[in-house]
């Protein structure tokens, strides 16, 4: 009986029930190493005597400087290393998030202008190292705007490496040409317009011609410098209400039309020319942007230079200043090591080197050598003036959620304002109304 | 075979098959219509706030009922356009005509360039000031309008653009066509029936199977453009959905609120209003199906 049960190898064939049950625990040990293979971290962890120290970056041309400068951080702080995590910027603050939510929030990040606001549930305050380390951080020798920019509410968020300042770029060939006088640092709105309509050269069929002055569209850039400048602003001091029905928002928002509409110194809506400052279609431009610099200065014949923004009917201040830095996390495991970190890059040497690289600095002694250096070429000659130019300068308002407000519910209504179907008081009126109640709903029922 | 291996076969099989879809499709979504009732960020915990985010959406959302009506206007217009090329094309391609194998390829060969490669593209032709067509136009002495920043001209030539990739739902109608039955034909034309006849007996019942197919799909692809949307934001440095919504797709709505804004909560109900309008139509279109399309049986 027990021989007839032998297979015909001679062993005794398993019964089916085990048979099933072995296939179900293979299967099933193979799922959990493979799940366990695929989610196991082989990221270097922290010990007692190792710190690891997340850094989440934009790729940039800075790629290289920023690892020489990594690699010399932790030659110098034995006992730290610093994962730099390399994001495309289009893709950061989606990784970011992401990490977060995984719980593996970077100690430190990309944070300043309106990103500040946007990512302030992540951000540490760094109010007790400032103010402990000020004197080896150097925090006078911080510009006071940028000083203003790095806090909310008194409390510092970010540690700047550069900056960006709204200026009045010029193309001096086309001033010359048109023999316009180069913009002064007293011009007003009303200089602007008449500039503008002097360098304002009509198309022809051999001419495309060339508009006197640049009007951005498609976000708040522009618009909101002349808002401010007529005296007006988006949000209540409160935050809790928008205000761009006010009389002096409108205004601004008026010349933002007029300057196509009536005054005919800027492309009608929607006819901006590609690249225009660059491909000299355009004479002069509002706010620009410092990181063009040193593509402005490779472009063949284009002799260019900056002035104070022109004032408007209410005061010159109203262009954007916006800093961009270092934050750090919350949650942040070593944040001493992290601080160490921010110091070491935003130390002295370290902005004077991204200033060599095109940026401009966000302190007073490295701001000023570069203004007096005798050596330095290339444009823009003017540098005094971007540094003036901080004075009347002012940080996008701080509310968590400024970009969606304006990119979803305000912009909608300026776009159409430019393109002409509403006037400046319809879409000043409508675009605080839309966000009045947007605010409403999301402080009761929002998403 | 038993009937336990039987069993056994179909879960070693079916298994891997039915694990990957439990996890990775039906739990997220289970998860998603889960957190269509909470407040999420990503980075708090979800807070369960009813139905909160669907009647902010219905009922105050600035941005989702432009947005529905951006889609449903793309979807009325460019899938009977986008049918009628593909159904064109293909008549033309099943014709015995020399080189018609090349020709195919190049019809087909859009729908295989990357959406925003073409895109770009597109957008220069349309760009406003030195644009291809502009520059066309004013030979002609026309100004043409600002196409791609001008709410009223930016939906259409996103459609137009959208119709230079119907290499799909041409394929499937030239396969839908090589099966017609020549006899059917040779019989009608010996009764003396049109070439327009015969397309309308004959070509268009034997193939409305085929047509049934592509409306579907083509209904649920235009409901959930991203992409094309996506792509022609960037393309323009736009805000994206812009200028003033005129683009601004569902999809890309449902994108922004999710992974710009991180409204989570708000971005899984939009998801599953969708589902639910996509199941409806389906479910419309299975219905009036009955009428029109023929199986043969």
């Amino acid at each position: 009986m027990k021989r007839a049960m032998l297979g015909p190898t001679g062993i005794t064939p398993m019964p089916p029930r085990y048979r099933e049950s072995l296939f179900w625990l293979a299967l099933t040990l193979m799922a959990v190493t493979g799940f366990w293979w695929a989610g196991h971290s082989r990221e270097p962890r922290s010990t007692p005597n190792h710190k690891v120290i997340t850094w989440i970056v934009f790729i940039s041309p800075l790629r290289d400087y920023y690892e020489q400068e990594v690699a010399e951080f932790e030659r110098q702080h034995p006992g730290v290393e610093v994962r730099i995590i390399w994001v495309p910027g289009s893709e950061y603050h989606m990784k970011f998030k992401t990490l977060a939510a995984a719980g593996q929030t970077p100690d430190l990040f990309y944070s300043g202008d309106v990103w500040a606001s946007y990512l302030r549930p992540f951000t540490g305050d760094l109010t007790p190292f400032v103010r402990r380390d000020a004197a080896e951080i150097g925090l006078d020798d911080y510009f006071p705007e940028i000083r203003a920019a790095m806090q909310h509410e008194g409390h510092y968020f970010v540690v700047p490496e550069t900056v960006n300042v709204a200026l009045l770029y010029f193309n001096r060939g086309l001033v010359r040409a048109a023999g316009v006088a180069e913009p002064t640092a007293s011009w007003t709105w009303d200089d602007l317009v008449q500039a503008g309509q002097k360098l304002t050269r009509p198309a022809t069929a051999t001419d495309p011609g060339v508009w006197g002055c640049s009007r951005m569209e498609g976000w708040w850039g522009e618009w909101l410098t002349y808002v401010r400048q007529a005296g007006g602003t988006v949000f209540s001091p409160d935050g809790r209400r928008c205000v761009l029905d006010s009389p002096a928002a409108i205004t601004g928002l008026r010349f933002y039309l007029e300057k196509s509409s009536k005054f005919h110194i800027s492309a009608p809506g929607g006819f901006e020319p590609l690249n225009g400052f660059v491909n000299q279609r355009v004479a002069m431009q509002v706010v620009g942007h410092v990181n063009f610099w040193l593509n402005y200065n490779q472009v063949p014949g284009l002799d260019w230079d900056v002035q104070l923004l022109p004032a408007g009917p209410a005061s010159r201040t109203g262009g954007e200043v916006a800093i961009a830095g270092y934050s750090l996390s919350r949650t942040c495991q070593h944040p001493e090591e992290a601080w160490a970190l921010m110091k070491y890059m935003t130390r002295p040497a370290a902005i004077e080197e991204v200033v060599r690289r095109g940026s401009i600095s966000v302190r007073r002694s490295i701001a000023e050598a570069q203004i007096h250096d005798p050596h330095r070429t290339g444009n823009p000659r003017n540098l005094a003036a971007v540094y003036e130019q901080l004075k009347y300068s002012l940080p996008i308002p701080r509310h968590p959620n400024y970009i969606e407000i304006m990119l979803q519910v305000v912009q909608p209504e300026v776009d159409r304002m430019v393109l002409g179907e509403i006037t400046p008081e319809e879409a000043g009126h409508r675009a605080a109304a839309a966000v009045n109640d947007y605010l409403a709903t999301l402080a009761v029922a929002g998403p | 075979m038993n009937r336990r291996a039987e069993l056994l076969w179909f879960w070693l099989l079916a298994g891997p098959a039915l694990a990957g879809f439990a996890v990775f499709n039906l739990w997220p979504m289970l998860d998603s219509l889960w957190l269509s009732f909470c407040q999420y960020d990503v980075v708090t915990a979800p807070r369960f706030i009813g139905l909160r985010n669907y009647v902010y959406l219905l009922k105050s959302d600035p941005a989702f009922w432009a947005s529905v009506k951006v889609t449903l206007v793309f979807t009325a217009v460019q899938l009977p356009l986008s049918l009628a090329a593909a159904l064109g094309v293909a008549l033309l391609l099943n014709q015995p005509v020399r080189g018609r194998g090349f020709w195919r390829a190049v019809y087909f060969l859009p729908s295989i360039l990357p959406q925003a490669a073409s895109v770009a593209v597109f957008v220069y032709i349309f760009q406003s000031d030195g644009g291809l067509l502009n520059r066309l136009l004013a030979l002609g002495g026309v100004a043409g309008p600002a196409w791609v920043s001008s709410p009223t001209w930016a939906l259409p030539v996103v459609i137009l653009i959208s119709l230079w990739g119907f290499g799909y739902p041409m394929v499937i109608f030239l396969g839908g066509l090589q099966n017609v039955p020549r006899e059917l034909y040779e019989a009608a034309h010996i009764d003396g029936a049109d070439a327009w006849a015969r397309f309308r007996h004959i070509t268009l019942p034997q193939i409305s199977p085929v047509i049934f197919f592509n409306l579907v799909m083509g209904v649920i692809g235009a409901l959930k453009v991203f992409d094309l949307a996506y792509a022609f934001g960037a393309a323009q440095g736009l805000t994206p959905g812009g200028p003033a919504r005129a683009t601004l797709f569902y999809g890309l709505n449902l994108y922004q609120q999710a992974f710009t804004y991180f409204h989570m909560g708000l971005a899984s109900a939009m998801a599953w209003l969708l589902f639910a309008v996509i199941l409806l139509i389906t479910w419309l279109n299975f219905r009036l199906g009955r009428r029109w399309v023929h199986y043969g049986d």
